[in-house]
């Protein structure tokens, strides 16, 4: 088992590749009381068109990933898996995103057979016709409770007006009429797919004895036959550079309107990997905390003429194929503020980045990260969204200080231009 | 590992609660402020954490006062407030990085206490009142804040339950207070409140990291000492606990796709209960977890919704059921929950749901222990009620609950009003 150690941070970091190809990480975390593992396929709702083996390319109903990570719960003794970690006094939940799809647990007794009821459970798929047209009831209530939130479909109709062709435009759970359009044999195919060890990453972060665990997680892995591992090919569309609606409208009834806006990515700087992918994320963000962030001139000043409120943020999205920031929050000025930033940039571009403010932001983003290594849970998560990446997370803080003030002047330059420049506003009916 | 401690230090009129701990690598204080949960002041108090953190006599906008945070490598400075049965609580805090995992080793612990005790006690002011411009934007914000609120259905529901519930109590305000009352608030006003509620209502100051007590109060003292000598107290009137005569039916139609079915009740059991730890069985068993009656008879039995669970506030003696639904399924949602409410009373309830509950209740106080917010949090419960449970004497009361315990809690419990947020089209009653 390789050992990794990261002086500066305090932490030792094991891991192995087993002979099925799965990864295994393990993070000790002795002061901890919590032990907390995730078990994640690189496979999200952007994977909606690849070859199944034997069937040739492969298109399916939008919500697939999402829908199949609820039916993972079913097992075929009848037990809903959750009554089993509660009996073993954990608490278990999953998630799927664009471009992963993770089950966890966190618990702090019984470490050993939760570990080993998290990957049974995920190895043994259990789908039939009947429990499949049951959970669409279930999923059927998620979606409308998205489209009844006017966060969500703010945030929804960024992406939607920023992307013409890339799945990243579809909604993560689909929509009522797309999951009715899902069977059994469809989240075979995808599992068959996506869900082999060889393309899956397990992460446990505390009180846990390395080689005792690994030797566990290997044991419960010997148990199990695996196929070859399958090659995956994956098909997503060419992404024109442009955006597909400049200003994308979203009708709903609110007493404060939302407004979301941010520039996609440059088909020349996506694909980024390693240390290179690290760089690049935090360069936009040191980038949007200088424009827009709370120590920011053009914040303050538009905090005090009422154009903004604390509900106002930013973030950075980066993925292998695709990318985007996102700034905003509620308003009852949108165009205006829309306006504001707009007029505030060309000045940024032209003067640039100073010494100072970026020092002051990379000192805030040190003290950041460290924050962030109290939660055992955002270790794993983050640790695994970055290794899909082909990304180190015990590089941040190295990488971070081994940036350049010309480096975050050039992020600049890359990644604001106005084709690439989308608005997506809630609006009242009415309004 | 064992429960962590947190010792407490009197120091004149304020207490201090500190953990020493090498866990994090951040070190995390606050304090937490005492206030009648009452409409006269409700506005008032919820504006205070705004106002103060926009600037101090030293950094006088808001802009240099957030730079400096981040000088001190990103340390972060928050504020909020929340209810805690009819008390209305100011937490304000900071959490700096733990100088060891720094290359350079300045005392941010010194540093950061002391830009704290600028912020709580030396705030911006022009003649003797908060700063005109920043309170008018303040007062936006949170104007523009209980706005937004109302678009988030799941909470909006919940918050519409409880002002039919506690009708003209001060349980049904709203934490962030009443649009209503922003006209009247000056600066001058604020000013004087916010001196009275500095000098004479309790506070409590936290602190939890990789720190010693004795450097600790020494820098309480070196920046606090101003607090110390006055006496504290809350004028307290508690309202009388109400009996249910008859159960209360609330439908309100918003422009939604989804209807929220949300449920009040009385438990008559409180943190310094001796029945709350059965009462918090009888939650987790009703709906507190994935395995619960509500979650696996609403959603996975019936495929009626997406999240359907309880929760308790520990010193009000009320527990709400949410969920969320397809409209025309109300009668059925309704039905069902009711079923389950109906199981604990008979004390239907399996050995193993008990030893389940057992297991993720336990679980969920022992993972509490990972985070620094949680921790005061919990402790802070005590202080309220006067009534001290360490984490492991909660464990062990857990552990000793029986299903006839859980029984006798069950029965105290009365159903009160059943709120339904609906469509605006089709029929009067639930059901279309």
């Amino acid at each position: 088992m390789e050992k990794i150690e990261y002086k500066q941070l305090k932490e030792t970091l094991y891991h192995e590749r087993l002979a099925n190809g799965l990864e295994v990480y393990i993070l000790p975390k002795t002061e901890f009381s919590k032990t907390y593992a995730t078990f994640t396929t690189k496979y999200g709702s952007i994977d909606d068109q690849f070859d199944v083996e034997g069937k040739g390319k492969f298109q399916v109903p939008d919500g697939v990933a999402h829908f199949l990570e609820h039916k993972m719960f079913e097992q075929e003794s009848g037990e809903d898996v959750f009554q089993t970690f509660s009996r073993q006094g954990a608490s278990a939940n999953a998630f799927t995103s664009f471009t992963r799809t993770a089950y966890l647990f966190s618990c702090t007794e019984q470490v050993d057979q939760n570990v080993n009821t998290l990957l049974d459970y995920v190895q043994s798929p259990y789908f039939t016709t009947k429990n499949v047209e049951k959970e669409k009831g279930i999923i059927g209530q998620e979606i409308r409770m998205y489209d009844d939130n006017p966060d969500w479909r703010s945030y929804f109709g960024l992406i939607e007006g920023m992307y013409q062709k890339h799945p990243v435009r579809i909604d993560i759970a689909g929509t009522i009429e797309s999951i009715g359009n899902i069977t059994d044999e469809i989240l075979y195919d995808c599992y068959n797919t996506f869900y082999h060890p060889s393309n899956m990453l397990f992460f446990i972060a505390g009180p846990v004895e390395p080689e005792e665990m690994l030797k566990l997680i290997v044991s419960n892995q010997k148990s199990k036959s695996f196929t070859e591992a399958p090659q995956i090919k994956r098909y997503i569309a060419n992404e024109p550079g442009d955006v597909a609606i400049k200003d994308h409208t979203i009708s709903l009834p609110v007493s404060v309107p939302k407004c979301l806006f941010g520039f996609k990515e440059s088909n020349s700087y996506l694909n980024q990997t390693a240390d290179q992918y690290l760089k690049q994320e935090f360069l936009t963000e040191m980038m949007l905390e200088a424009l827009v962030g709370r120590s920011s001139t053009f914040y303050q000043t538009l905090y005090d003429e009422g154009l903004i409120d604390e509900s106002f943020s930013y973030s950075y999205t980066l993925e292998q194929s695709f990318g985007f920031s996102m700034m905003g929050g509620d308003t009852h000025h949108p165009d205006e503020l829309v306006a504001r930033f707009k007029s505030e940039v060309p000045t940024v571009l032209e003067q640039g980045i100073d010494y100072e403010t970026f020092e002051r932001i990379k000192k805030k983003k040190i003290g950041s990260i460290l924050r962030y290594f109290n939660s055992p849970e955002w270790i794993a998560n983050q640790f695994t969204n970055y290794r899909f990446n082909g990304a180190d997370l015990f590089q941040m803080i190295p990488v971070l200080e081994s940036l350049r003030i010309e480096d975050l002047n050039d992020r600049l330059h890359q990644h604001i231009a106005w084709d690439r420049f989308t608005v997506s506003k809630v609006l009242s009916p009415e309004s | 590992m064992t429960s962590p401690n947190f010792k407490t230090i009197e120091m004149g009129s304020i207490r201090a609660h500190v953990l020493t701990t090498n866990q994090f690598k951040s070190t995390t204080f606050s304090c937490f402020i005492q206030q009648p949960l009452q409409s006269e002041f409700v506005t008032k108090t919820a504006l205070l954490p705004a106002i103060l953190q926009r600037g101090t006599k030293q950094y006088q906008t808001t802009t240099q006062l957030q730079q400096a945070l981040d000088h001190m490598y990103g340390a972060i400075l928050f504020g909020d407030v929340f209810k805690r049965g009819e008390r209305h609580i100011i937490q304000m805090g900071m959490e700096v990085a733990n100088e060891q995992y720094l290359k350079e080793s300045a005392s941010l612990l010194e540093e950061g206490l002391h830009f704290f005790s600028q912020v709580l006690l030396n705030p911006i002011t022009e003649n003797e009142h908060f700063h005109l411009g920043y309170l008018k934007s303040e007062k936006k914000n949170l104007q523009q804040k209980i706005e937004s609120f109302k678009d988030d259905k799941m909470r909006l529901a919940s918050q519409r339950l409880l002002e039919s519930m506690y009708k003209d109590q001060p349980f049904a305000l709203f934490n962030h207070g009443r649009t209503s009352d922003l006209d009247q608030i000056s600066a001058e006003g604020l000013y004087t409140y916010y001196q009275d509620v500095i000098r004479n209502r309790p506070i409590d100051f936290y602190c939890i990291g990789d720190i010693d007590v004795q450097e600790f109060t020494e820098i309480m003292g070196n920046h606090f000492s101003q607090l110390m000598d006055h006496e504290r107290k809350l004028p307290q009137r508690t309202t009388e606990k109400a009996e249910v005569e008859k159960v209360r039916e609330v439908v309100e139609r918003y422009d939604v796709k989804q209807g929220k079915l949300n449920l009040g009740l009385r438990t008559y059991t409180t943190y310094q209960d001796d029945d709350y730890p059965a009462l918090m069985l009888y939650n987790g068993i009703l709906g507190g977890f994935a395995h619960s009656k509500l979650f696996m008879n609403v959603r996975e039995k019936e495929s009626l919704a997406y999240y359907c669970s309880s929760r308790i506030d520990s010193h009000q003696g009320f527990l709400g059921i949410q969920s969320g639904i397809e409209i025309e399924n109300y009668s059925k949602a309704l039905g069902i929950i009711k079923e389950q409410l109906f199981a604990m009373e008979n004390g239907d309830i399996s050995e193993r749901e008990l030893i389940q509950t057992k297991a993720t209740l336990s679980n969920q106080l022992r993972e509490s222990q990972d985070r620094a917010y949680d921790l005061m949090n919990a402790h802070y419960h005590g202080v309220l009620s006067n009534k001290e449970r360490s984490i492991s004497q909660l464990l062990t009361h857990i552990e000793e609950v029986t299903l006839e315990d859980v029984k006798r809690v069950a029965q105290k419990i009365k159903l009160d009003t059943i709120y339904f947020l609906r469509d605006k089209g089709g029929a009067n009653h639930g059901e279309n």
